[in-house]
């Protein structure tokens, strides 16, 4: 097994920094899935979890300059890592003016990821700064639970309002109730709402538009009016949305009711998925 | 009686560089050391003081009298010497001093205080809209512990500028608390250090190395690995960065203490750690007799040595007992039992002063029974030092020198 990543371009190098930096917002352990054209963060929904389930995509040409991975054999040509995104993140943020951040599998004291980055000086001879961030290797038997989720057979799909302004109004309700009802409708129109014995606070989003799915999605038959509802922890809520920095070009939200909300943002060169369970 | 006033510029009356926020930022700095802060007035300056629990950690800044825009030591009595020992709470301090983006904006002036027969030190904020503030502080008499090293003994000696060091800690966590510095011919490299035992296959390792250019200056006397805890230096890194003025480093083989040096043209300021000893060298400590001038082992410790000076000079005061300076602040075990303490020499042993001319600055190990170190590391009070006999307690011998200098004493009244 072998993996080799170089990234030279700043802003590729910043990007990149940015998606794992949002990543280990969202779970303190992930697998990381090297493929020979893209990278895979995934998080199974696993009981452990509270069965939250998270998947995000990056096309590694978009960040890489050089990108050689050889993996577990030719038929499986794959590496899979659990990985603590933190790790990463801590070491990435702090080489954000390199000349030249190589990222490769190694092994020293146990497998690692190695950070190696080229930092300008002023002498004629670089600085090299390694962080060595400890991985776990995912045996093979083990990859059925980190492969793309299906996307469910949700009753409502809604673009999600700006989420800045969702980020506010969740941080908020987290104060009053340790759980909030996600709704939306047909119809473009969303709602959260917390509701304890004191006090019932419902926010009302409207003219937020509807993904155009296709005929085959969604009942044709549903009411534009009929909301489908979900009662999550509000805290797996605002941990997604603490960790978006950026905007995405898109950002959707897939309800099954009373089932499982399931997040879906888009940037141009990096999607994620994050899959919220709905609890009684 | 004794008084000491001073007063400090803010940033708002004149663009200098030396003003009230900067007096904060070296608080800040003693205060990752310690929780008590000592002031001692001096002829020479105001010197901050401050010793971590374990003694492995020591830190001083001592602003000359024209930081100040006044500094007026009061006149003592006619016996002599005013000294005024103040210790103070550093929790009482820092909070006066932690905004220093609200200093900088609003205070046009500052003015510190100590008046010993109220045991008061009174530090005021003359600020914008007429506003003061006036805070008073309860002080205890109690002579400082001063750490001494003999910087000019050090075989490995580096000049960095401000911003390297700087850099360099930068690409290790806030909560890294020991990282080691290993010097050879050719580089210099610093990495996270991580005790066995923790779960070190978890541990994130870090690792740079520097080229001898991109020092000021860099002699490399023996290769030798230093490990020291980063948290009690990088208060004195950031004020060193925005002062921007080039760190002196010195230390010597490994488990030899490391002090670092700032100086310009109106302050200085020193940190002295204790290092760890060599992991593969832990072991019961060897009772060590007479000072031995060759002996590999001197540097045993991770207490520094210390003094610590009781009104009458004659009766040593008590160390704490060994085991409890095992633990340093940080909590990390960084000795094994026996404690492997610098065990000071009495003071009135003269033959053990010889001990400062061996080539590691630290003083040896004596039994338990033994209380004040005589081997001094030799800061700040070196300059004053000018007969070269340490024996002689430093910061007593400042005040002795004051009476000569009271002519310079500007005999303001210390209230405005």
């Amino acid at each position: 097994m072998k993996f080799r990543g170089k990234i030279v371009d700043v802003a590729c190098l910043n990007h990149f920094t940015r998606v794992v930096t949002t990543i280990s917002k969202l779970t303190k352990t992930c697998v990381l899935r090297l493929t020979p054209d893209n990278l895979f963060f995934v998080l199974s929904g696993k009981v452990a979890n509270g069965g939250v389930g998270m998947w995000c995509e990056l096309s590694q040409a978009n960040f890489f300059d050089e990108y050689q991975m050889e993996g577990v054999s030719p038929e499986d040509n794959e590496i899979l890592l659990e990985v603590t995104p933190e790790n990463l993140s801590r070491a990435l943020k702090t080489v954000q003016n390199a000349k030249a951040v190589k990222v490769k599998l190694t092994k020293k004291h146990c497998p690692c990821l190695t950070i190696a980055a080229e930092l300008p000086t002023l002498s004629s001879v670089s600085r090299v700064v390694t962080h060595d961030v400890p991985v776990d290797i995912v045996p093979r038997r083990l990859w059925h639970e980190f492969k793309e989720p299906i996307m469910p057979d949700f009753d409502v799909s809604v673009y999600l309002p700006p989420l800045k302004t969702m980020k506010s109004v969740v941080d908020r309700m987290k104060n009053l109730s340790n759980f909030l009802v996600i709704e939306a409708n047909l119809n473009g129109q969303m709602n959260l709402k917390i509701e304890t014995d004191l006090v019932s606070v419902t926010t009302h989003f409207k003219d937020l538009g509807n993904p155009p799915w296709g005929d085959d999605a969604a009942s044709p038959s549903r009411e534009s009016e009929a909301m489908a509802e979900a009662r999550v922890d509000v805290r797996r809520l605002q941990q997604f949305l603490v960790g978006q920095q950026v905007n995405p070009s898109r950002a959707m939200c897939n309800i099954v009711h009373q089932g499982v909300v399931h997040l879906i943002l888009l940037h141009e060169d990096v999607s994620l998925q994050y899959f919220i369970p709905a609890v009684a | 009686m004794a008084t000491m006033s001073c007063v400090l510029e803010g940033n708002r009356v004149k663009v200098a560089p030396y003003c009230v926020a900067a007096f904060g930022k070296a608080i800040h700095a003693l205060s990752r050391i310690g929780e008590e802060l000592w002031l001692d007035p001096m002829v020479k300056g105001l010197a901050l003081r401050s010793v971590n629990s374990a003694h492995s950690a020591y830190t001083c800044f001592l602003f000359s009298p024209m930081f100040f825009q006044h500094y007026s030591l009061g006149s003592g009595s006619e016996q002599g010497s005013a000294t005024i020992k103040c210790k103070l709470l550093m929790k009482s301090v820092l909070p006066l001093f932690r905004g220093l983006n609200s200093i900088e904006r609003n205070v046009e002036r500052s003015q510190i205080s100590i008046s010993t027969p109220s045991d008061r030190v009174t530090i005021q904020f003359f600020c914008r809209h007429g506003i003061t503030k006036t805070h008073n502080l309860h002080f205890q008499e109690s002579e400082a512990l001063q750490a001494e090293f003999a910087s000019h003994l050090c075989p490995n000696v580096l000049k960095a500028p401000a911003r390297l060091l700087g850099d360099m800690v930068m690409h290790f966590p806030v909560f890294q608390e020991e990282i080691t510095l290993s010097m050879m011919p050719l580089s210099v490299s610093f990495r996270n250090y991580c005790e066995a035992g923790n779960d070190h296959m978890k541990m994130m390792y870090t690792e740079m190395s520097l080229h001898p250019d991109e020092f000021d200056y860099f002699q490399v006397g023996v290769d030798s690995d230093i490990t020291f805890c980063l948290k009690e230096l990088r208060g004195f890194l950031s004020f060193a960065e925005s002062h921007s003025l080039p760190v002196s480093v010195h230390f010597g083989a490994t488990g030899n203490p490391v002090r670092f040096y700032i100086k310009d043209m109106v302050l200085e300021a020193t940190v002295v750690l204790a290092t760890l000893m060599d992991s593969e060298k832990r072991g019961p400590s060897q009772p060590i007799g007479p000072p031995h001038p060759s002996s590999p082992r001197c540097a045993d410790a991770a207490a520094l040595p210390a003094v610590s000076y009781e009104a009458d000079g004659s009766k040593p005061q008590d160390i704490p007992a060994v085991t409890e300076l095992i633990t340093s602040s940080q909590g990390s075990p960084i000795i094994n039992p026996p404690a492997l303490m610098q065990l000071l020499s009495p003071v009135d042993d003269p033959d053990r002063l010889s001990v400062s001319d061996e080539a590691c600055p630290s003083a040896t190990t004596t039994p338990a029974s033994t209380m004040i170190c005589s081997l001094l590391f030799r800061a700040l009070s070196s300059e004053q030092d000018d007969d070269g006999c340490a024996a002689r307690l430093p910061v007593l011998a400042c005040h002795s020198d004051a009476e000569e200098d009271m002519e310079e004493d500007y005999r303001r009244s210390p209230s405005l």
